[in-house]
This record gives structure tokens, sequence and C-alpha cells, in this order.
């Protein structure tokens, strides 16, 4: 087991690795020049070439990946072209608001998950059918639209929740979290209660339910033990998946509700050929998926025995 | 409460899916401490009727007439929680499939433990009493078991896994489900023989449902036959199968190819008894044609899987682990002949036919098939050679497509093989199914709606599409009743002699074997440690295994 989470540890790295080396040679085929960006039209080209020989503009593409990366280990992700600040500092700043949306998987977990197995254990019942419709209306409307009607309903109408803005204070925080992540998660509830009412039918006509309740083991605890334990890793393994759809939603729903965020910087970096700031961004939203499925992955051989053995 | 004279009595007791009668007015009783037999086809509603004493039917069925009652109380004005207390308890049950049968997320001391909901001891003594039910069941080093998961365990260990859990309660009834039926003859009679003497400990008395006659015979004292719903006979075991009342249940036994002591060319089948002809020692002679060299010809195979290495066992240069599936194994086929290849499940019988396609690579020997060297062959000639030989694979139903109607699976040879230009693929299809004694409309059905038998019958279709000189077939006849069992078998002994086929057929049922090969060849662990003439290895075995197989399989020596 330890010997397959080094594995697994040691194939992550690689992965960011070789994310950020990608997009760092994609970045160069982007028309525009950072030199421009930082000094402005005005700057003389002595100016400029003084930049670029400090950025390693002028070094090869594999140069700039090993200068990058040199500075990742030291702790420096270089300086914003706009405001000269640290991009560490800045990414330090934005990354807890993304990180708070998404803590929405939470939400997707504590309300996909109940809502799948009820469905299950009551197939073709009223529950099922009307949790089906919803999940897949759901699944079918993209969180924009969503995140629209919320701030529709709940902010222009009802006036109960903030529309835009990421709030202070714990109790400002949390009400300024609550139209975001539903406009996120809402759809992630649907897939998951889906996925998850069809690995608990699946289970649940296994012979070794059967067995269980051929020996009056109390249903809840037949439910509980025998059947969520064996559906349990395929699910968690979508909620690795798909804690990596939802950062990427968090870009379009902090433009949306106006929040600061991972998500809108890089927006805003991208825009402006913010280059280091891109290059922070993705490193954090890479090393954020990757440690997601990474451990989804290895929860998964805790959970089931059979491929602890087979991985051991 | 009243003790009454059977433990079980269920009268006029009626079963319904739906608009379906599963059962009709099934009339039942079990004594206390006395072991009942319940046979009967797939679908004759025997396990819906075991199902319906344990409380576990499924939804869609319902209970509209009749009583059922238990120890003297009525189980069917039980509320849900009654019945709860009563399983495990006063009836516990042994599922069919001991594979799947254990929750393969918890240990087995947990799962020991869970059942015993009904006690207030600690954990601590429930775990005792799991240990000695596990002794009990002589599971070999019982305390290390607890700690295991169902997947570190043997089939014939999960099965006395779930015999332990049965018996753990000391239960008044025990419903085995076909709970010998997945497994190997020999185990399957260290199975039989243990249950009876739990039996005994215990006092408790047993309804066992299987379609299997031997075990019947020799593990119960009273058998009830069941056809279509209804309960045709019941009586004690020696009564009804020496002199059966019932024209079902006559058929029945005269089908079983067990019960037919000379070697018997067709088998008679429910449909038409006067099917049974003895075989023609002289007829099979000449069907076997030794003038030329075999057709296909093993020579000292090797087969050898090796585990895939993990990053860490690359990075340590630690070796692959390497598993020996087949050694050293020579066998010829002459053309026309049939040769029986027996052995236990994971003998490595499976593995010499799949190396003889080359679906394995074989380490090191030869295999020639019509002299071309198939272990050395060109993808050109493999291609030809597989035109000229083909397989029957295990499952008949899995191994169709279910979105492939039967008409285009039986002709997909021909458009694998690139022969199918020209040619009216429908008129093929008839001809096929003709052939193997399918009606000619069958081809525009789905798997789905195909019995096990007629899957079977699709299945040789397919393997003779191309005409080939060789067909291997892999367990033809498991997991078929025995009327179907001597359908196929009719089917396969009439095709080889129109068709001058060699077979080789891969099987551990030892009693089709019998009236159907004229060689057989004994594998054990991965070894061939027998071969020779059918009849002589029936009646003089030489290696000590072929003579247990032999002992588990012909004779009922429980």
């Amino acid at each position: 087991m330890i010997g397959y989470a080094i594995q697994r540890i040691g194939v992550a790295f690689m992965i960011i690795l070789l994310a950020t080396t990608t997009l760092f040679i994609m970045i160069q085929f982007v028309p525009g020049d950072p030199a421009n960006v930082m000094l402005g039209p005005r700057a003389t080209p002595e100016l400029k070439e003084a930049l670029r020989e400090r950025l390693h503009l002028n070094d090869s593409v594999f140069v700039q990946v090993y200068y990058f990366f040199v500075g990742v280990l030291q702790g420096d992700l270089g300086v914003d072209l706009t405001s000269n600040r640290p991009v560490v500092s800045i990414l330090a700043e934005q990354v807890p608001y993304t990180a708070m949306l998404v803590l929405s998987i939470l939400l997707v977990t504590l309300l996909g998950i109940p809502i799948g197995t009820y469905a299950a254990m009551h197939r073709g019942g009223a529950f099922d059918q009307i949790s089906g419709v919803v999940a897949v209306s759901l699944i079918a409307v993209p969180p924009i639209v969503i995140g629209l009607y919320l701030i529709l309903l709940f902010s222009v109408q009802l006036k109960w929740l903030p529309a835009i803005g990421a709030g202070e204070g714990f109790g400002g925080t949390l009400k300024h979290l609550i139209l975001p992540t539903l406009a996120i998660g809402l759809t992630w509830i649907g897939y998951v209660s889906r996925l998850v009412r069809a690995s608990v039918i699946e289970v649940l006509m296994q012979n070794h339910v059967k067995t269980a309740r051929a020996f009056g083991i109390p249903e809840n605890r037949v439910i509980r033990r025998y059947v969520l334990r064996v559906a349990l890793p395929a699910t968690i393994t979508i909620l690795g998946v798909s804690i990596g759809f939802i950062l990427s939603s968090a870009v379009i729903v902090e433009i949306l509700f106006a929040r600061p965020g991972i998500g809108k910087l890089a927006y805003d970096a991208v825009i402006s050929r913010n280059y280091p700031v891109v290059m922070g961004t993705v490193l954090a939203s890479t090393v954020f998926i990757v440690f997601a499925t990474t451990v989804s992955d290895l929860l998964n051989v805790l959970l089931d025995p059979r491929s602890r053995d087979a991985n051991s | 409460m009243t003790k009454t004279k059977h433990l079980v009595d269920i009268r006029d007791l009626c079963i319904d899916f739906g608009p379906v009668r599963a059962v009709k007015n099934a009339n039942m009783s079990i004594g206390h401490g006395q072991i009942m037999g319940l046979v009967g086809e797939s679908g004759s509603g025997k396990s819906t009727l075991a199902n319906a004493i344990i409380g576990l039917l499924p939804h869609a069925a319902d209970i509209t007439s009749g009583t059922l009652e238990f120890d003297g109380q009525d189980l069917r004005s039980f509320a849900p929680g009654q019945r709860q207390d009563i399983r495990g308890r006063e009836i516990s049950y042994v599922s069919q499939d001991p594979m799947s049968a254990l929750n393969p997320s918890l240990r087995i001391g947990q799962q020991m433990v869970d059942i015993q909901h009904w006690s207030t001891e600690s954990n601590a003594d429930k775990l005792q009493r799991a240990l000695h039910a596990l002794e009990q069941v002589k599971m070999p080093s019982p305390q290390a078991r607890l700690d295991m998961y169902p997947h570190e365990l043997s089939g014939g260990q999960k099965q006395r896994v779930c015999i332990a859990m049965a018996i753990m309660a000391r239960p008044k009834l025990l419903i085995a489900d076909e709970a010998t039926t997945a497994l190997d003859a020999t185990l399957e009679v260290q199975i039989v023989k243990l249950l009876k003497e739990l039996q005994s400990d215990i006092g408790c008395a047993m309804l066992f449902v299987t379609h299997h006659l031997t075990v019947v015979e020799a593990l119960c004292d009273d058998v009830t036959v069941m056809y279509h719903g209804d309960i045709r006979e019941m009586g004690p075991v020696r009564d009804v199968f020496s002199n059966p009342s019932d024209e079902y249940t006559s058929s029945l036994l005269s089908c079983d190819p067990a019960r037919i002591h000379e070697k018997c060319k067709r088998l008679p089948v429910m449909s038409d008894l006067s099917l049974k002809t003895p075989a023609d020692p002289e007829m099979d002679k000449m069907r076997i044609d030794k003038s030329g060299g075999p057709i296909l010809s093993i020579e000292g195979l090797d087969v050898t899987f090796t585990k895939p290495r993990g990053l860490v066992d690359l990075v340590q240069g630690r070796k692959a682990e390497r598993i020996e599936a087949v050694k050293d194994a020579s066998l010829d086929i002459a053309p026309g002949e049939t040769v029986a290849l027996v052995g236990e499940s994971g003998s490595g019988k499976s593995t010499i036919a799949r190396a003889v396609f080359r679906l394995v690579s074989a380490e090191s020997g030869s295999v020639l098939f019509e002299d071309a060297d198939l272990l050395h062959a060109t993808p050109g000639q493999m291609r030809a050679a597989r035109n000229r030989m083909s397989m029957m694979m295990q499952d008949p139903i899995g191994s169709l497509s279910p979105r492939t109607t039967v008409g285009a699976a039986v002709v997909e040879p021909h458009i694998i093989s690139g022969n199918s230009s020209g040619m009216d693929l429908q008129d093929e299809a008839k001809r096929l199914l003709e052939l193997v004694g399918l009606p000619t409309d069958f081809a525009g059905r789905y798997p789905h709606e195909l019995s096990g038998g007629q899957a079977r019958r699709v299945g040789v279709a397919r393997a003779l599409a191309l005409n080939p000189k060789l067909v291997i077939a892999d367990e033809p006849t498991a997991g078929l009743d025995v009327s179907i069992q001597g359908e196929v078998f009719n089917l396969l002994a009439s095709l080889r002699e129109t068709l001058q086929l060699s077979i080789l057929i891969i099987t551990h049922n030892l009693h089709v074997v019998r009236h159907l090969a004229d060689r057989t060849v004994i594998m054990y662990h991965g070894r061939i440690v027998e071969s020779g003439d059918t009849e002589d290895i029936i009646n003089a075995p030489v290696h000590d295994y072929t003579k247990l197989l032999l002992s588990a399989n012909l004779q009922a020596r429980f």
C-alpha cells in the first residue's frame, strides 16, 4: 500500500510537470509581447530589451521552462507584470476565495449521495422519478445560467442574498458563498446522485446483499455496510474528477458574481498577457486537481481490499 | 407456541410474478431434523418456493393464496420486523454462488459478527462464536481467516464460511439454494459431507435446492420434485428414485447421464426418451481416422503467466512473479476423434485451448494443426488456421453480443474471415440454424430472448459456420439441466458423425465425458497426469487425482 502511494504521488508530480510545461510552450504561440504590456507603448526598445533579458524571454522555451521550475522550487513564481508584486503573494490572497468555492464539493457529497441512495432503494417510486428529472435538468443547464437565475431570484426579487462580492467577516463570507456554491454545485449534485443511484442499484442486486438480508441484518445496516461501502469507491472517483470541473466552473462563477479568486485572476491575466500570473494560476489549479484525484485514488484503494492487494 | 408435527408446512401456496404463476398450489412439509431435497429444472419455481420460506421474494412476486407455516407460526401474517427476528436465527440460508455471497469490503470476522445482531454479547464473544463455527466447518487455520477478506479465500473456503455463518445460531431450518452447484466435483463431495455431519450435530432440518440428482440421493431423506411451478411428487428419496409415480420424475431420472450405465451414442431427452441409443464401438472406430497423422498435435506445451510489476518493483529491480499455468502438456487428436480434457477449475485446461488459438502466448513447446506450426505462424497463416478450427465459448449468452441478432451472430465468422462476398448471408444463417436444430425464424431473435439450451445451440452454429475440422468446446454442458445437457450432447454426437469433426471438449462433467469422449486426458495443477481410452480411465484409473475425481463424480460415495 505504501509502495502504491509513493508510486501514485510520483505520477502526480509528473502530471504537474507535464501540464505546466505544455502550457508554458503553448503560451509562446499567443500573439502579443509581455514587454509591451509591462512597459506600455511608449517604452524605448532598449528598456524592452533589458526587460526581456531579465525575464529570460530571449532564451529558448526550454530554458524558460527550466528557470520557471527553478523558481517554483525556491517559492518564486515571478512578478506580476502590471502591479510588480510577486505572483506568490497574489496567489496567496486569491486562492482562499476559490478554495471556499470548491467547498461546494461538500454540498455535492452531502446531498448527492443520500439522494442517489434513497432513489435507488425506492427505484421507480415518486422520489426516484422526480429526482431523476430534476437531476438531468440540472446537468443540462450550465452553471452560468443557474447562477444568473439564482441572482435574479434570491438577490433581485427576494433580496435575501447578496449578488456580488465576497463579503467580510464570517457571516458575510458565508452569505456571499451560498449563491456561487449553489451555481457550481447543483449540476454536480445531479451528476453524483445519478451515479450513486446506478452503482447502488448494481450493488443491491449482488448476492452478498441477499445473504446479509437472509441473516436478518437490519435494513439500514445492510444499506450502510453491505451496499454503500461497496458502492462508494466509484462515487469517490467521480467526486475526485468533479473537483477539476468545479474549479473550471469557478472561472465563470467568479466573474459572474464579481468575486475575487484564481478564476478571475487567470481570466484577467490571460486578457492582459500577464504570463507570470497565468503560469501561477495554472500551476495552482493543476496542483489542486492532481491532489484531488490522487487523494480519491488512494482512498479507493484503501476502501476496496481487492484493489489494495492488487496494488501492494 | 404449539409444537406441530412438521417444522415447515406449506399448503396450497400460490406465488405470482404479475400475471405469471410461478408456484401453483404447492404442498410441502419438512419434519424437524429432516433433510428435504427440492429438485427441478431452472425456472421450475424451486428457488421461488425456498425464497418464500425465508421471506426474500423479489418485489415483483406476490403470495396470492395458501398457508406458509414455520414451527407452528403463520409466516404470511408476520410483520416485516417479526420475519427479521426469525431470519438468521431460526431459518438460515446458504446461497448459490459462494464467490459473490460475501461482502467484498468487510473482513470475514466482521461479517460473522454482523449477522449475530440478535445477540447482546460483546464483540469479543461474538468473534469467539464465529471462530468456533469456523472450526466446526473444518476451516484450515480459522483464527487467521477472521482477519481476511473474501477475495483472499478459495471458492471452497468461501462456501465453508457461508455454511459456518448459517449454523452459528443453531437454526431450526437451513436452506441451501444450489449450494454446491458452482463447486468442482471434488469440492462438492467435501461440502455435501460437511453439511450432512453438521446437520446431524445440530439436528436442524434442511431444505436442499438443487438440480443435481446424485447429490439428493446422497444427502437427503425426502425429495420434492417441481416442474413448471407444480409439485409433481414428494416422498422418501429411496422410493421416489427407485419407483417414481410421476411421469415427469421418471423422465428426469432416466435422462440423467449419471444414471445411464451403458455408454450411449444418443442420450434420452425429456421430450423424447426413445432417443437413447447404445454406442456402437465398431462405428466409433470407423469414425476415427488413424491412417494419417493427428489433426492437432500438442507437444511439451508450457504456458507461464507473469504478474505485472509496479513502478516500485521496477525501481527495486524485483523480478516479475511467474505462475506456471500449463507445464509440459502433450496431446494428440486424430481426425474424427473426440478427446475430453478434464480437470478442476484452475488446472490449466482452458489455458491449453487458449494457447492453441494463440489467445495466450506459450513459453515453449509446439502446437501443430494440420501440420502447420501455430506457435510460429504468421498472422496470415494463423487466420487460415482459425478458419479451420473454432471455439465454443463457455458462457453461451455472455459470448453473444446483446445487440446482435442470432442470424447476424452465426454468420459473423464468414464476415470476419473475409469470405462473405457473393454469399447469401440470410440463406447461410438459415442453413446453420437448421444444422443445429433451431427454427429458422430464430435468426431475428436477440440473445436475451434465448434459453440456456438455445443459446448453446447458437454457439454451436457459430462454431460450425466455416466448416471447421476441429471444434474446441469449453464446458459445453455447464449450467444446463440434465435434459438440455442431453440435447447438446446429442447435437455434438450427430454433428461429429455427419461432418467428420474432431472435438476437444473441456469439462469437469465426467458423466458426459463417459458417453461422448473416445479418449480422456486428466489435468491437475497445470500438468497432464493421465490420458488414455475413456473406458480404461474410468474402469482402471492410475493416478491418485483421477481416482479422487472419479469417486467424486461417478459414484455417489458421500
